[in-house]
C-alpha cells in the first residue's frame, strides 16, 4: 500500500469514525427526549419539613413515601405547609419548635386551591354533615343506637365492659361518609365543637371560654375525641368553622388525582341499597367501557380533559366534575353543577337554584323565575355537553326524554300519593310523630329512600335491572302490597271521623286510572293479553 | 506529474481532515460529558402566600440544594415582578451578604461589598468586577409565590431524603 | 522562517535537533510488519490509551463506596450526557484489549519471539497480562453490582486459600475480614492508579527493550528478494498504526452503540444470585476452580502461570536435550486448545 493510499485511508476511516458518532449523538438525542418524560423530579423537603421527615420517615414511613411520590413534594409543599395552624386555632399545638394541627380543613386546603375551595363549599357534598340533625341519623343514633351511653345486661367474658356507647353505629357509620363534628375532648369529659367554639371568618374561635375547657396533654396537646377522629366524611363539620374534607377523594398523602378520577373513590360512600350508584355505573354500558378499556384512561395524566387526552370511558368524575373540550377543560368540585333532577328526596325535585346553591320550592312560575339563579336545564346543558363527546344531540335528548318520563311517572304514579297518604295518617293522628316506630314508617322509608331511588338512578345512569326489578317492580310491590293494606288497615282500626278522612285520600288515588286495575281488577286487560298470547304461540295460554 | 503532486496533496488534507473529524466528535462528546447539564435537576418550589408578605418585607430561603436566598416583595401589585429573589452568596468571594435597611442595600462583610435592593452591585469589589448577585426566576400561581430552584448538589447528597428505613433501624 | 526560528529556539533549550529526533523515532520496521496481523502489537497499548482517557472521564463522576457507587455508576450510564457512550467504550475497550493481548501473546508463542535474547520480555509480557486481566477484574468490581460483589467476594476467597499467605492477601485485598466500607476504595486504588501506573511501567521495559534487541525479523515464501528487509516507521508504519487506531474507534463506538452497558441487579449481600459468573477472561479460572476445588485448584493454577513466566527457559531446556524441535508448538496448541475447551464450557452451562 502506497503512502498516498494509506493517507485517503485513514481519511476514510476517519469520516467513518465521525459518522458513528453522529449516529451516538442521535441515540443520545433520543434518550433525553425519552428520559424527560420519565425522570422523576427529584424530592426534597423544603427546610421547614426537613425535621419532619427525618422523624416521620422512621416512625411513619408510608406517609413519606406516599408524599415523596406527589405532586406536592415535587412543588416543595411539604408537611409544614399544610400542618401548621396559627397561634389562636383551637386544635394547634407545639410540636418540636412548630406549631401544627393534626387535622388539615377545606380551609387550609384552599389556601392555595383557591376555587377548588370555593366550588366544593357551595356543592351538596360539603352539606352531607347536615345529616347530623336529620332522620338518617336519627335511625343511626336512636333507633340502631342510643343517644346515651348505656350498660351492658350481660357479660362479655374476656372482656370488660362497663358502658355501651350508643354513638358507634353513627361515628363508624353514618359519619364516615357524611362527615362529624369534629371535637375536641374537655376538660369536663365532653366534646368541644365548631358549636362551642364559634369560629370567626378566618376559622379562629372567638369563644375563649370554651377554648379554655379544652383538655390537654401535659405538652400542651389538645385531644381529639375519637368518635369524630379519624374522619373522612365529605361533608365534616371542622374546628375552624369550615365544611368538608379534600381527602374524602384525594386521599393523604400522596393526593393523588388519578384515584380521584376512579368510580372506586366514589364508591366508598355511593353505593348499597338506599343509592346504588356505584353498583349502576358498573351494569352500565358506561361502566363496562371501563372495566374493559381502563389501560386506556390515561389515569395519571396531569390534564385530564375528555375528547383531548381520553375518551375510552366515562368515569364518575367525567361527567359530574372534570373538565371536556366542549367547556374547555374546566373541572368542577361542585358535582351538583350538572345534575337537573334532584333524586335524594321522596318525590323528585327539579333543580333550579337560588344564590345559595339552595332548590327553589315555590310553585309560582314567576316567583320560581325571581328565586332561580342557576336553572335546572342550565345544569342539564352542562351534562349534555360531556354527553356530546360521544353522543349525537339527538341521542342525548333521546335519553333525557326516557329519563324524565321515568322520574316522573314514579312521582305521579307513587311518590307524591304514598306522600299523600303519609300525610293524611298523620293529620288524622294515626300515626306518631316518632318516625320509625310504626310499621307503615318502615314501608314508606323502603318505598321511596331504597327501592324508589334505586329505581331513579338506574333510570339515571342507563341500568335497565335497577330501574325495574331493584327499582319499580319493588315500589310497586312496597306499594300495593304493603303500603295500601297498612294504611287502610289503621284507618279501618280508627274512629270513624279520621278513619273515614284517610279512607278517602286512599279511595281518591286508587279510583285514578293508573291504579283503577287494582281494585276493579283488569280482567278486560288480561282477556285481551290472553288471546294475544293464544294467536301468537297456540294451545291454551298460561293462566296468570 | 502534475496530478501526482495534486494527489499527494489531497490524501494530507483527507487523512487531516478524517483525523480532525473523528477523533474531534470523539472530544466534542466528551467535553460535553464532563460539562453538566443545566435543564437538569430545576424545580419550581412554593414559596409563600403572596398575601403574607407585606411590601418590604423579604424572608430567607434555603433551597433544597442549599443556596441561601432572599426572597422580598417590592411592589404592591400582586405578581411575579413585585417580588425579587436574589442569591445571598456574594459573587466575589462567596461570603453572605445580608440587608441593611438603614442603608437601603445589601453588605458583604467580608471586602465590603454593597448592592442595591436590585441586587445591582452599587459598591466595593463586586461593583469594580461589575458582579450582580444573581437572581432566581419567580412565578405567581393563584396567589402562590413561586422560584425555581436546582436541586442537584451536595446537601442532598449528603442528606438523602429518600430515607427509606433501613432493615433493623427504628 | 518563523517556524524555524522557534524550531530551532526549542532545539537549543530540549539539544536535540529535528535529525535527531527523526534518528530517534526512526527504527527501522522488519518487513513482515507490512503483514497487518504482525501489526497488532500496537493495539493493546492504543486501546490502553482510549482507557486511560475514557477511565479519566468516568473517574469525574464515579463514587467508589458502598453507598453511592451504584448510584453514580448508574447516573453516569442513565443520566449524564453520553455517560451510555463513555461507559460503553471503557467496557469494550476493557474487552478488546484482553483479547488482544491474549492474542499478541499467542502470536510472540508460536512465532517462537520469545526465544534468546528475548526472555526477559516474554516475562515482562506475562506481568502485562496479569496486570490487564487483574485491572479488569477490579474494573466491574467497582459498578457495585452483584456480580460486582460476588465476584470480589469469591476472588478474595480464592486467594483465601494459597497456603500460608492466602488469609493475609484476603485480608490486604478486601481491607477487613470480610466485604466492608473499605473494600471498594481498595479496588478503586488499585483500577485507577496502582495496576495502570504497574502496565505503564511494564509497557516502557517492554518497548524499551523491544527497540534494544529489536524486533524479531520473520521471512516467509515467495518474498520477492528485491523489496528491503526494513522500511521506515514514519511516517510508513505509523500511518498503519493510525488505520488499526480507526478501526478499532470505529468498531469499539459501533460496539457501544449496538450493544450498550446496562445496569444489573445493584450489590445485595444477603442474596448470591442462582447464577453467577465472572467475565469471560475468568470464565477458564473459575471453570477450572469447579473441576479442582480449593487450594487443589488455586495451586495447580499457580504452578501454570509460573510455568507459563519460565516458559523460555524450558523452551531451551527441550531444545537441547530433546530431539523434539517442535515440542513447545505442541505444548501450545493443547494448551490454547485446553483454554479455548474450558471456556465454552463455562458459557455453555449454568453451573
Amino acid at each position: 500500500m502506497t503512502l498516498d493510499t494509506k493517507r485517503y485511508v485513514i481519511g476514510g476511516l476517519g469520516a467513518l469514525f465521525l459518522v458513528s458518532l453522529v449516529l451516538v449523538q442521535w441515540m443520545e438525542t433520543a434518550r433525553r427526549a425519552e428520559e424527560v418524560g420519565l425522570r422523576r423530579a427529584s424530592v426534597t423537603p423544603p427546610a421547614s419539613s426537613a425535621q419532619c421527615v427525618d422523624c416521620h420517615a422512621q416512625a411513619n414511613p408510608g406517609i413519606v413515601q406516599q408524599w415523596e411520590g406527589s405532586t406536592h413534594a415535587e412543588r416543595g409543599v411539604g408537611c409544614t405547609e399544610c400542618h401548621s395552624s396559627g397561634e389562636e386555632d383551637a386544635d394547634g399545638f407545639s410540636h418540636y419548635g412548630q406549631r401544627i394541627a393534626t387535622i388539615v380543613t377545606p380551609r387550609d386546603c384552599s389556601r392555595c386551591h383557591l376555587t377548588e375551595g370555593e366550588e366544593f363549599a357551595a356543592s351538596h357534598h360539603s352539606l352531607a354533615g347536615n345529616i347530623l340533625a336529620s332522620l338518617d341519623n336519627f335511625l343511626a343514633e336512636t333507633v340502631e343506637g342510643s343517644r346515651v351511653p348505656f350498660r351492658p345486661h350481660s357479660p362479655t367474658p374476656g372482656r370488660v365492659v362497663e358502658s355501651v356507647n350508643g354513638m358507634a353505629s353513627a361515628f363508624s357509620g353514618c359519619q364516615q361518609c357524611h362527615g362529624s363534628k369534629v371535637a375536641l375532648g374537655s376538660a369536663d369529659g365532653g366534646m368541644v365543637t365548631m358549636d362551642d367554639l364559634q369560629p370567626d371568618e378566618t376559622g379562629r374561635p372567638t369563644n375563649l371560654d370554651a377554648v379554655a375547657r379544652i383538655a390537654r396533654t401535659n405538652d400542651g396537646r389538645p385531644l381529639l375525641h375519637a368518635g369524630t377522629w379519624p374522619n373522612t366524611g365529605i361533608g365534616r363539620l371542622n374546628l375552624d368553622g369550615s365544611r368538608g374534607s379534600c381527602s374524602a377523594c384525594h386521599s393523604r398523602h400522596d393526593f393523588s388525582p388519578r384515584r380521584a378520577r376512579q368510580p372506586e373513590t366514589c364508591g366508598k360512600c355511593h353505593l348499597g341499597p338506599d343509592h346504588p350508584q356505584k353498583e349502576i355505573y358498573e351494569a352500565s354500558k358506561h361502566g363496562i367501557a371501563y372495566r374493559d378499556l381502563r389501560d386506556q384512561m390515561q389515569l395519571d395524566a396531569d390534564e385530564w380533559v375528555l375528547g383531548r387526552d381520553y375518551a375510552a370511558a366515562p368515569t364518575c368524575a367525567t361527567c359530574h366534575m372534570s373538565g371536556n373540550l366542549r367547556n374547555g377543560g374546566r373541572t368542577t368540585h361542585d358535582p351538583g353543577e350538572r345534575i337537573s333532577w334532584t333524586n335524594r328526596p321522596p318525590v323528585s325535585l327539579v333543580m333550579d337554584t337560588d344564590v345559595d346553591h339552595a332548590i327553589v320550592n315555590a310553585t309560582d312560575p314567576d316567583e320560581r323565575r325571581r328565586l332561580t339563579a342557576d336553572t335546572a336545564m342550565a345544569k342539564r346543558g352542562r351534562m349534555q355537553e360531556v354527553c356530546s363527546h360521544c353522543h349525537t344531540s339527538s341521542y342525548v335528548t333521546g335519553f333525557y326524554q326516557q329519563y324524565d318520563e321515568f322520574v316522573i311517572l314514579y312521582n305521579e304514579k307513587f311518590a307524591k300519593p304514598g306522600l299523600a297518604i303519609m300525610t293524611a295518617l298523620a293529620e288524622a293522628g294515626l300515626r306518631t310523630p316518632t318516625e320509625f316506630d310504626d310499621e307503615l314508617e318502615w314501608t314508606w322509608f323502603y318505598l321511596w329512600h331504597h327501592e324508589g331511588r334505586r329505581a331513579r338512578h338506574g333510570a339515571s345512569m342507563m341500568a335497565p335491572d335497577y330501574t325495574h326489578w331493584h327499582g319499580m317492580f319493588e315500589v310497586a310491590e312496597r306499594f300495593y302490597m304493603a303500603l295500601i293494606p297498612q294504611a287502610r288497615e289503621l284507618a279501618e282500626q280508627a274512629p270513624a271521623p279520621a278513619g273515614a278522612a284517610v279512607r278517602a285520600v286512599i279511595d281518591e288515588i286508587l279510583d285514578r286510572p293508573e291504579h283503577r286495575w287494582f281494585d276493579q281488577g283488569a280482567e278486560a286487560d288480561a282477556e285481551r293479553i290472553r288471546l294475544e298470547m293464544q294467536r301468537r304461540y297456540g294451545g291454551a295460554a298460561p293462566s296468570p | 506529474m502534475k496530478r501526482r503532486r495534486f494527489l499527494r496533496r489531497a490524501s494530507h488534507v483527507a487523512m487531516a481532515t478524517g483525523l480532525a473529524g473523528g477523533y474531534g466528535a470523539l472530544g466534542l462528546i466528551a467535553g460535553r460529558f464532563l460539562f453538566p447539564s443545566d435543564d437538569r435537576g430545576r424545580v419550581w418550589q412554593y414559596l409563600v402566600d403572596v398575601d403574607r408578605m407585606a411590601v418590604g418585607q423579604s424572608l430567607s430561603y434555603r433551597g433544597p440544594a442549599g443556596e441561601a436566598i432572599n426572597v422580598t416583595r417590592r411592589g404592591r401589585g400582586g405578581g411575579a415582578d413585585d417580588f425579587v429573589a436574589l442569591s445571598s452568596t456574594c459573587p466575589h468571594l462567596g461570603c453572605q451578604v445580608h440587608w441593611e435597611p438603614q442603608n437601603d442595600r445589601y453588605f458583604c462583610p467580608c471586602h465590603n461589598g454593597t448592592f442595591n435592593a436590585a441586587g445591582v452591585a452599587t459598591g466595593g469589589p463586586p461593583f469594580d468586577a461589575g458582579q450582580d448577585l444573581p437572581p432566581y426566576p419567580l412565578r405567581v400561581d393563584s396567589g402562590l409565590l413561586f422560584i425555581e430552584v436546582p436541586v442537584d448538589a451536595l446537601a442532598h447528597l449528603v442528606s438523602p431524603v429518600t430515607s427509606a428505613p433501613a432493615a433493623g433501624t427504628g | 522562517m518563523r517556524v524555524d526560528g522557534s524550531a530551532a529556539w526549542l532545539a537549543r533549550r530540549i539539544l536535540l535537533s529535528g535529525n535527531d529526533l527523526r534518528e530517534l523515532t526512526n527504527e527501522p520496521v522488519p518487513r513482515h510488519l507490512k503483514r497487518w496481523w504482525f501489526a497488532l502489537g500496537g493495539t493493546p497499548a492504543y486501546l490502553f490509551v482510549v482507557q486511560i482517557l475514557t477511565g479519566l472521564l468516568l473517574a469525574c463522576y464515579d463514587q467508589a463506596a458502598p453507598a453511592t457507587a451504584y448510584e453514580s455508576v448508574r447516573q453516569i450510564t442513565e443520566e449524564i450526557a453520553y455517560g451510555w457512550f463513555i461507559r460503553g467504550l471503557h467496557k469494550w475497550a476493557a474487552t478488546l484489549m484482553i483479547a488482544a493481548v491474549i492474542l499478541h501473546q499467542m502470536r510472540v508463542f508460536f512465532t517462537g519471539a520469545y526465544r534468546a535474547p528475548r526472555e526477559l520480555n516474554w516475562v515482562v509480557g506475562m506481568g502485562l497480562l496479569i496486570a490487564t486481566l487483574l485491572t479488569g477484574f477490579t474494573g466491574y468490581s467497582l459498578v457495585f453490582e452483584q456480580l460486582s460483589y460476588w465476584g470480589a467476594t469469591v476472588g478474595a476467597n480464592i486467594a483465601d486459600t494459597v497456603p500460608l499467605v492466602g488469609g493475609t492477601l484476603k485480608r490486604l485485598l478486601l481491607g477487613g475480614a470480610a466485604y466492608n466500607e473499605h473494600t471498594l476504595s481498595r479496588f478503586f486504588v488499585l483500577h485507577a492508579a496502582v495496576l495502570p501506573l504497574t502496565i505503564v511501567v511494564l509497557v516502557v521495559v517492554h518497548v524499551t527493550l523491544i527497540r534494544l534487541q529489536g524486533v524479531t525479523e520473520l521471512h516467509f515464501e515467495r518474498e520477492d528478494p528485491e523489496t528491503p528487509d526494513t522500511f521506515n516507521f514514519f511516517p510508513d508504519h505509523l500511518y498503519t498504526e493510525l488505520i488499526i487506531g480507526l478501526m478499532l474507534m470505529v468498531v469499539l463506538s459501533t460496539l457501544a452503540t449496538i450493544s450498550p452497558v446496562v445496569m444489573g441487579p445493584p450489590a445485595d449481600p444477603l442474596a448470591t444470585p442462582e447464577i453467577i459468573k465472572p467475565e469471560w477472561f475468568f470464565y477458564v479460572a473459575f471453570r477450572w476452580l469447579k473441576l479442582f476445588g480449593g487450594t487443589a485448584a488455586v495451586l495447580s493454577m499457580g504452578l501454570i502461570v509460573c510455568t507459563m513466566v519460565v516458559w523460555p527457559a524450558i523452551d531451551a531446556w527441550l531444545r537441547r536435550h530433546t530431539r523434539c524441535e517442535e515440542a513447545s508448538l505442541w505444548v501450545g496448541v493443547v494448551g490454547v486448545l485446553a483454554i479455548i475447551a474450558l471456556t465454552v464450557w463455562e458459557a455453555v452451562v449454568a453451573h
